[in-house]
């Protein structure tokens, strides 16, 4: 027993168990390579396709800004971001990254797929024109379009055709909204549809 | 410097003490700030101390996006915090109402409007080594040589 005691006196007495009974620190703490921190650019050339702005779920956090050199270029702002990753989900060129998100995307064959459904409310709708004139999709397929939103191609994504605005190419919208802005009655309405999609596998 | 001045900076780099105020936030913060405490960040091996005595206090944590509840509350919390003291936003919520800020609801963020805010820890929820090196970096900056600065 005495022995005992004196083996418990030796042990504590010892200068390293001193040393680290008094100035114990847990392993400095680094992030993991795995977290997701706020959204970085890769470098990859941004398009304004402006699905990250889409599918962001936190008020004023991305914002996709024209640089002077006639570029766009995503800001993420911190303090209202919330790191869900959604912006680098939904990026179709790859502009930003975050954590593994790139990787296990292309790991697991996953994709975020955006989907438009324009809906016009034929009570309402007046055959103004409005939306058709504003829509910047109407715009680059034909440029010289009247001002009553009437058109004689049927290539266009929406016109008023016999007093009522239609939708041609509901496939050809790219989720703007302008048309909902535009409408002074509270007719038209997008809605966007975002869809985690697991991309089929190539068939063999 | 005298003697008794760094004697105070000496004693005062390891004792902070820590008072945190969740004026309306998810409680994902609040969790966070829970985990400083357990042994995987331990904050007190830092001489970080949390009482939640404003009384008491150095630093205040505020957590969350100000609902109207706290609108006679969180100023006087904030004046019964004895000198020197500061107050670090924790979280998106206080510096800018993070999802909760949308047209029609009752949140008024940010909380620096109400009371000074020294420093500001963005995420939702940030990662507890934020809120710690936020922490450890500001609190030099206040308490060394407070009452040498004062004069």
């Amino acid at each position: 027993m005495f022995g005992s005691i004196v083996s418990y006196i030796r042990e504590f007495a010892r200068r390293e168990w001193i040393h680290k009974f008094l100035f114990a620190k847990t392993a400095p703490l680094t992030t993991p390579v795995y977290s997701r921190g706020f959204p970085e650019l890769t470098g990859k050339t941004c398009t304004h396709a402006l699905f990250c702005m889409m599918a962001c779920p936190a008020p004023g956090a991305i914002e996709v800004i024209h640089l002077d050199d006639g570029g766009w270029e995503p800001r993420i702002h911190t303090g209202h971001c919330i790191r869900c990753g959604l912006c680098v989900e939904a990026c179709p060129n790859g502009v930003l990254y975050s954590g593994r998100i790139l990787e296990s995307m292309f790991y697991d064959n996953t994709m975020l797929s955006f989907s438009f459904r324009i809906d016009v409310d034929t009570n309402r709708c007046m055959g103004c024109g409005n939306c058709a004139v504003a829509c910047p999709v109407n715009k680059t397929i034909d440029a010289q379009m009247s001002h009553g939103g009437r058109a004689s191609t049927d290539e266009l994504l929406l016109k008023v055709s016999e007093g009522k605005c239609v939708v041609l190419h509901p496939e050809k919208c790219t989720g703007c909204k302008t048309c909902e802005q535009q409408c002074p009655n509270e007719a038209i309405r997008v809605a966007r549809l975002l869809e985690a999609v697991h991309a089929p596998e190539e068939e063999l | 410097m005298s003697i008794l001045q760094s004697f105070k900076n000496l004693v005062r780099s390891r004792s902070i003490h820590v008072a945190y105020v969740d004026v309306g936030s998810c409680n994902g913060c609040d969790i966070e700030v829970l985990a400083c405490l357990a042994p995987r960040y331990d904050i007190e091996q830092y001489g970080i101390y949390v009482h939640n005595n404003p009384r008491e206090a150095d630093i205040l944590l505020v957590i969350g996006a100000y609902t109207p509840g706290w609108e006679d509350k969180l100023q006087g919390l904030w004046e019964k915090i004895p000198d020197p003291k500061v107050a670090i936003a924790i979280g998106n919520c206080p510096i800018s109402g993070c999802v909760f800020n949308r047209p029609h609801s009752y949140v008024n963020p940010p909380v620096s409007k109400h009371i000074p805010i020294a420093a500001q820890v963005p995420g939702c929820p940030p990662r507890p080594t934020e809120i710690l090196q936020a922490v450890l970096s500001l609190a030099p900056e206040v308490f060394k040589d407070y009452e040498r600065r004062k004069k």
